[in-house]
């Protein structure tokens, strides 16, 4: 047996996982999109591509779009902002460390539901503790469709500004504090001392970390679906909250599958976008 | 070196699911083995479960029978989809389960559980309420049987109500202007006029649809189509809209469930809420604020309609149509929905029954003085549209109606982009 031949014996193994938890399902959801399936009702024949034409006019979900963009652009920089700044205060203070690090592990650590359903409760325009940090006003947080998006961000911003923080101050932790010497004796300082010295080293790691934080956002479902449903008028709906309505909720198994297929083609090119930038990050370091 | 663990892993990995798979397959019952069924249902809350008392009951009135009461998760969506998955997908692991009433008519197309027809004679349905029963008939045969029922009504301060010489209101307008005098004299900020549910869910499609049927409107004619009064359906939603214009109800109404409506009226600050039998109890508990001071009407009427009615509610029992115990499993469901079994429920659990003779009964009324009050309300229910693709219509619509009631859309605009939506749906289903 040749060399060659024996390195695809070895990776057959490896193959044929993924090959059978990945792509068959994958290729299944694709077959299925092209179909009207409603196990209900029992129809089941072909569709062809009428589902992506309604899709293309469908408001509803352009609607869902357009939540699922804005959701994730504004959630993903402002976690991102936060998470760096939070690595890098951390890594300027001297005691407590340990204690703020367990403290922020704690909001990344609770389950999203209870994450959500804590949200509910601050969020209670009559009841709840943010309103009456404001000073007693009757905000309608989730009930007002101009508030209810950027409040689910607050909260998706809390769940995950750790997660960023974590990883950024496990690179911060890896800079030689010899660069910092020597940029000193060279006069970069404070402002420059970042731009020159901790951006250039943390950025590589920030992508991987926007790569994470972007596929997470773009098929966020669980804060929506537990805080507002998705609405008010639609105004929380995000791309998978969408086909899960479709999906599980009212079985239109083929017509799900077709969003479905529209959120996988859109994580897949975001995610070929962050690769490329990456593999241009580690060619010019 | 360090490879090699790896790929036995991953060799490992499809044995795994494989033995995770058939695992999932539920148990297979062995001939002469004691039989055992399993009962699937959400938890009953009160005080006190009756459900493991009356299933004994059934083992000690069929021997060499078990049952194994099997708990589902808490929310409605999650029940709906594990049942979908479990009975689509061939052998469901339970005989018996508690479907909410909306889904039986879906589940019977699918041809996912029993018919019942052949084994429940016509006394036996006659003795339950007619909208409690009816959303359980889909041409002309019986699915399921009702286990427990719910209807919306109006809770009103009782207190409040007397203290300016009213009488609970027949019409939203009288209900508008009671609330109008009663806080302008109260003078209190945080005493909130009318409560209900806008939330886009379930729930606030059950208020838009009481607000329909209050103006003599329907969701849907005998055919099927959207909207046969298009009049009258606009006139209901501009009003639910300008319940919150007006400030007769807080905003946040829009974003409100039954819970975070009950607590701020179970606090004493409001005076009308709309909600569901349940609610009741809690008021009455003895460290309630307003203990005492609720009383419950019909839900008012709008000008175009005769009178107001509550939308019906609650949980039947159905047979799984692959159970190896059909006779014994639709024998389980008849007795957990039998007079003797829901006067069980209804003592020890926070449920009111689906048979109008409890509510009349003296050992029962003692007990919850509210069930004669309960049986004028039960008997004016009236059922959501019945009908397979009810959930499809339901989410499909729930935006819509979301829309108006936080004012993005005109209820114009609403009606004409639902009705264009419902076609769509149903040129899917029957083209």
């Amino acid at each position: 047996m040749t060399d060659r031949n024996l390195s695809w014996l070895f990776l057959a193994p490896a193959l044929l996982v993924l090959g059978g938890l990945t792509v068959y399902p994958a290729l299944w959801v694709l077959w299925l999109s092209l179909q009207y399936r409603i196990p209900v009702f029992s129809i089941a024949r072909w569709a062809g591509l009428e589902h992506y034409a309604f899709l293309a006019v469908d408001t509803r979900f352009w609607n869902a779009a357009g939540v699922t963009a804005v959701f994730t652009v504004v959630s993903v920089a402002l976690e991102c902002g936060l998470g760096l700044g939070v690595a890098l205060a951390l890594r300027g203070q001297r005691h407590w460390r340990r204690v703020a690090l367990a403290l922020l592990l704690l909001a990344w650590a609770l389950p999203s539901v209870v994450t959500a359903k804590m949200f509910e409760w601050l969020y209670h325009p009559s009841g709840g503790l943010v309103n009456f940090l404001l000073g007693g006003r009757a905000i309608n947080w989730l009930g007002d469709p101009a508030l209810a998006l950027p409040a689910l961000i607050v909260a998706d911003v809390w769940r995950t500004t750790p997660f960023v923080a974590l990883l950024c101050y496990a690179r911060l932790l890896t800079i030689p504090p010899e660069l910092y010497e020597a940029g000193q004796v060279d006069g970069a300082a404070g402002w420059q001392a970042f731009a020159r010295i901790t951006w250039p080293l943390v950025r590589p790691i920030l992508l991987v970390v926007l790569l994470f934080r972007t596929l997470d956002a773009l098929r966020a479902f669980d804060l929506m679906f537990v805080l507002t449903g998705g609405g008010p008028a639609g105004s929380t709906e995000t791309l998978t909250v969408y086909a899960y309505r479709a999906l599980f909720q009212t079985l239109q198994v083929g017509f799900g599958a077709a969003i479905g297929v529209v959120v996988f083609a859109l994580v897949m090119l975001v995610a070929v976008g962050y690769l490329r930038l990456i593999n241009r990050e580690s060619r010019t370091a | 070196m360090a490879r090699r663990p790896a790929r036995a892993v991953l060799l490992g990995m499809p044995a795994l699911l494989l033995t995770l798979i058939a695992g999932g397959c539920g148990e297979r019952a062995t001939p002469g083995a004691p039989v055992t069924l399993v009962f699937k249902h959400a938890k009953i809350l009160g005080p006190a479960d009756p459900v493991p008392g009356l299933l004994r009951r059934f083992e000690a009135l069929h021997p060499g029978v078990r049952v194994r009461s099997e708990a589902l998760t808490w929310s409605s969506d999650e029940q709906h989809q594990f049942y979908a998955i479990n009975l689509e997908g061939g052998s469901p692991p339970f005989d018996v389960m508690m479907l909410d009433v909306i889904w039986v008519p879906e589940f019977a197309r699918a041809g996912w559980i029993l018919d019942l027809t052949a084994f429940v004679p016509a006394a036996e349905r006659a003795a339950h309420f007619p909208s409690a029963l009816e959303p359980a008939v889909q041409e002309g045969k019986l699915w399921a049987l009702p286990w427990f029922m719910n209807v919306g009504l109006l809770y009103y301060r009782t207190d409040l109500l007397a203290k300016y010489g009213f009488a609970p209101p027949e019409a939203y307008d009288e209900l508008v202007r009671q609330v109008r005098r009663i806080r302008a004299g109260e003078g209190d900020p945080r005493l909130d006029g009318f409560l209900w549910q806008g939330k886009q869910y379930e729930g606030g499609m059950v208020n838009v649809l009481e607000a329909l049927w209050a103006n003599g409107a329907r969701l849907l004619d005998d055919a099927g189509r959207p909207f046969p009064e298009p009049a009258r359906a606009r006139e209901s939603l501009a009003f639910l809209r300008g319940l919150i214009e007006s400030g007769v109800s807080p905003g946040w109404v829009t974003a409100a469930d039954e819970e975070l409506t009950r607590r701020p009226f179970g606090d004493g600050r409001a005076i009308f809420l709309r909600g569901w039998p349940y609610a009741l109890d809690l008021f009455e508990l003895p460290a309630s604020p307003v203990r005492g001071k609720v009383g419950v009407a019909p839900l008012p009427r709008l000008p175009h309609g005769e009178v107001g009615a509550g939308s019906t509610g609650g949980a039947h029992l159905a047979v799984s149509a692959r159970t190896r115990h059909q006779a014994l499993a639709v024998e389980l469901v008849r007795f957990l929905t039998s007079d003797a079994a829901q006067r069980a429920m209804t003592e020890g659990a926070a449920l009111r029954p689906s048979r109008p003779s409890l509510y009349r009964d003296a050992a029962l009324v003692a007990r919850d003085p509210s069930l004669p009050a309960l049986l004028g309300l039960m008997q004016r229910g009236r059922p959501r549209p019945i009908t397979p693709y009810y959930l499809m219509l339901s989410t499909t619509l729930q935006p819509e109606f979301s829309a108006v009631l936080v004012g993005r859309k005109s209820p114009e605009r609403a009606i004409r982009d639902a009705t264009a939506q419902v076609d769509h749906l149903l040129r899917a289903i029957a083209p």
